[in-house]
Order: structure tokens, then sequence, then C-alpha cells
């Protein structure tokens, strides 16, 4: 598994390359693209087997150098002035390579002075409080009517503790009664008298929930069909009848 | 007020301050033009050093902090009972490094020289206060130019970024060798 953990360490393909061929111990410019590419797909199959996830950037690197080994083994049958001019794909890896290892040993050297240079301690700054006498207030404002309000406002605060704590808490009460139950206490109701009006249905009723709730209780009644309704004017009181039918 | 004496303020000053102090500050505190206070303070600074006293002052982008002198550190990490915290990582220091050389330089940039995303590892060096938006290049998507921050110099014990020791010079590859 010691293999494993040394695949790890490889920062991107350009890493791995450059790794590849400081073991075989050519320089960057006279690097094979057969082997390398050779070594190159090995370390990749045995990064598959140790279920090393491969970032996509290894597969790109992978296709990169069999497209150059390619374009080296394939023969060409008349060298095409056109072509000459596009970038040989070899050679711009190989700069790639280059680049890629003077910014690689640029980071290492900085990781020599950061070593060093981390051992520098440093003070924090001296604290300071801004002292009082130098505030001044706007010309406006009199400072003792400012002092006399604050105590004011302090005492209030005081008195209204209590009163104050009440709004704050909002509680969500229970319904008093539920359209269903409601339902039932109307149906039971028109088993004795089959017929009521539409004010005297909320006499009993005092608290807004009650209301509602004996409100669509009779809806929900109308719509089962188990009571109807009749109005002689408009705005006069509704006559609410119990369907014989329905009984 | 004689040398001596503006030394010893602007001493006393840096030990108060604790921070980086700019030198127009210290112009204007001892009254002396900005050429004539970085003469004082390297001149302050060659004393120090001379003297291998154990504090010394620190110069970046024209401020000056006090500082204790990393040769001595182990002795202090042995006072304080602990280790320092850990460096950057391989790979933050290969972009940190992209940036410090290229810059103002995109994110696109250092991916196309390093061959591999850069998200964590820029995020790693903002975090750190090493790198910093300088601007944002004038093209479609406005891409954020990157560049390295005074803490950086400072931790990296540069007083300008000109004594970034130069990148080597690769070897000229041969041409056409394949």
């Amino acid at each position: 598994m010691s293999y494993l953990v040394k695949l790890d360490q490889f920062e991107g393909p350009l890493d791995l390359l450059l790794h590849l061929i400081s073991k075989s111990k050519v320089r960057i410019e006279d690097i094979s693209i057969t082997e390398i590419t050779e070594q190159y797909l090995g370390t990749l199959h045995r990064m598959k087997q140790f279920d090393v996830e491969i970032a996509s950037e290894f597969l790109v690197m992978a296709a990169t150098l069999l497209h150059i080994k390619s374009c080296i083994l394939v023969p060409r049958s008349k060298p095409d002035p056109e072509e000459e001019e596009e970038a040989d794909p070899k050679q711009e890896l190989i700069t790639r390579l280059l680049e890629y290892k003077k910014y690689k040993e640029a980071g290492s050297r900085l990781q020599e002075r950061e070593a060093y240079f981390s051992g520098i301690f440093y003070k924090l700054p001296e604290e300071f409080y801004s002292d009082g006498g130098k505030e001044a207030l706007p010309s406006d404002v009199d400072a003792e009517l400012l002092c006399l309000t604050l105590l004011k406002l302090l005492s209030m605060k005081k008195g209204s503790a209590a009163r104050r704590a009440g709004p704050l808490i909002h509680e969500i009460k229970r319904d008093p009664i539920t359209i269903n139950e409601r339902m039932t206490q109307l149906r039971e109701y028109f088993v004795h008298c089959s017929q009521t009006t539409f004010f005297q249905m909320f006499q009993n009723d005092n608290t807004k929930e009650e209301i509602i709730v004996t409100f669509l209780a009779l809806l929900e009644l109308l719509k089962e069909n188990y009571i109807a309704l009749q109005q002689e004017y408009p705005f006069e009181d509704i006559v609410i009848k119990r369907r014989v039918a329905n009984g | 007020m004689d040398e001596r004496e503006m030394m010893a303020v602007v001493e006393s000053i840096l030990f108060v301050s604790g921070d980086p102090v700019d030198a127009r500050d210290i112009g204007k505190i001892l009254d002396l033009d900005l050429r004539l206070v970085r003469k004082l303070m390297k001149k302050m600074t060659d004393c120090y050093n001379f003297e291998r006293r154990g504090l010394q002052i620190v110069t970046v982008n024209d401020t000056f902090q006090l500082a204790t002198r990393p040769e001595y550190s182990s002795h202090i990490e042995k006072y304080i009972g602990q280790e320092r915290s850990q460096g950057l990582s391989q790979a933050s220091l290969e972009t940190l490094a992209v940036i410090a050389y290229r810059q103002p330089v995109t994110k696109a940039d250092i991916e196309a020289i390093r061959g591999v995303k850069c998200d964590y590892t820029i995020t790693i060096l903002h975090n750190r206060g090493y790198i910093q938006e300088v601007a944002r290049l004038d093209t479609p998507g406005r891409p954020i130019l990157y560049g390295t921050t005074d803490l950086f110099l400072r931790s990296f014990g540069m007083s300008d970024i000109d004594e970034l020791p130069p990148l080597e010079q690769p070897e000229q590859p041969e041409p056409g060798t394949s």
C-alpha cells in the first residue's frame, strides 16, 4: 500500500510526468514519447487498481500523450507547408513541462523561505481606549436634557418590564372547537328544532374563532345538503332549515 | 532632536504599534520628509542587525515593524512550548509561486501552467492573506486578476516584490527535436 501513498503526492499530470522523466534520468527535451506514454498509462492503471480516483486532468494528459504518439507513428505522405507552421504537439508538451518545472521549483524555494521566516514573531498592537472627555456633543444638543431623558427612559423601562414581557411572547392557542365538532353540534341542534336563523346561530359564540368555526361548519353542512337557506330580502336574516329529505 | 533621539522615538512607536508603521506617519511625527525617514530607518535597521539584537526591524513596502529574529525562533518556541503552525502544502506553494512571478494573473492562467484546477489552493492562499484580487481583466467574464499582498512579502522575508528570487531560466529547448 506504500505505493498508494506515493501516488497521492502528484499535484497533477505535469507533476506525474516530471516524476517519470526524472526517474528515467533523461532531460525533459530528450523524452521518448513512446516510453513516457507507456509509463504514464501504467501509473494510471495502478492508480485504478488501488481505487485512487483519477482526476479528469490525468485523463486529458493521457489523451494528449496518445495523440502525440500517434502523430509520430503515422508517417506523413508529404510534408504539408501549412502543417509545418502548426505547433508541434510534442514541443508544446515539452515547453509546458519546462514551464511547470520552473514554478514547481520556485514553489519549493518559497517553502524554504516560509519555513525560515515563519520563525519571526510580531507583537500585537497596544489597545487604546478613547477617553470620554474629548468626545463632543453636537451643538444643538442640551447635555442636561439628554441626561434627564436617559434617566426617564431607564426608569420607564423598569416599570414597564412586566408589561413588555407579555406581547413579546406570542401564544398559539389550540382551536377552542373544531369545525367537525361544531358540525356535530349543529346536526344535534337541527334534530330538535328544524329551523333557525343566521343571526341566532351566532348568539352564543363570543370569540372570533368560534364565530369563524360556526360559519365554516354551516358552509360544510350546506355543501352536504344537510341544510337549506332562505332569505326574503337582501340584508335580512337568513332562515336556516334542515332538509327533510336528508333526515 | 538629534538622530539618536529620533531613533529612540521611532523605536518606542514601533513597540507601541506592533503593526507595521508607515514611513509617512513616522515623517509626520518627527517632521521629516520621506527621504530622510527612509535614511533614518535604514540606519536604524543596520544598527539592529549589526548588534545582532533579539529584535529586528522588518521593512515591507515603506512600512516598518518590530519583530523577533528568525535565528532565535527555536528558543522562542521552547518558551511558548508549542511548535509553529504547519506551512503551505506543495500544491498551494506552486500556485503561490505562479501568482508571485506572473502577477497580475487569472485563475485560468494559473491552471494552464499547473495543469490542474486551482480553486481550492487559491481559496487557501486568499484565506491566509497571501494573495488578493488586484483587478479584473477586461475580457468576457471579467476574470479576477490575482496578486500577492504585503503579508506575503513579510511572511516570505521580502521587503519588496523585486526581492523575489529570480525564476530560474529554463534551458532553451532545441528546436525541432521530434
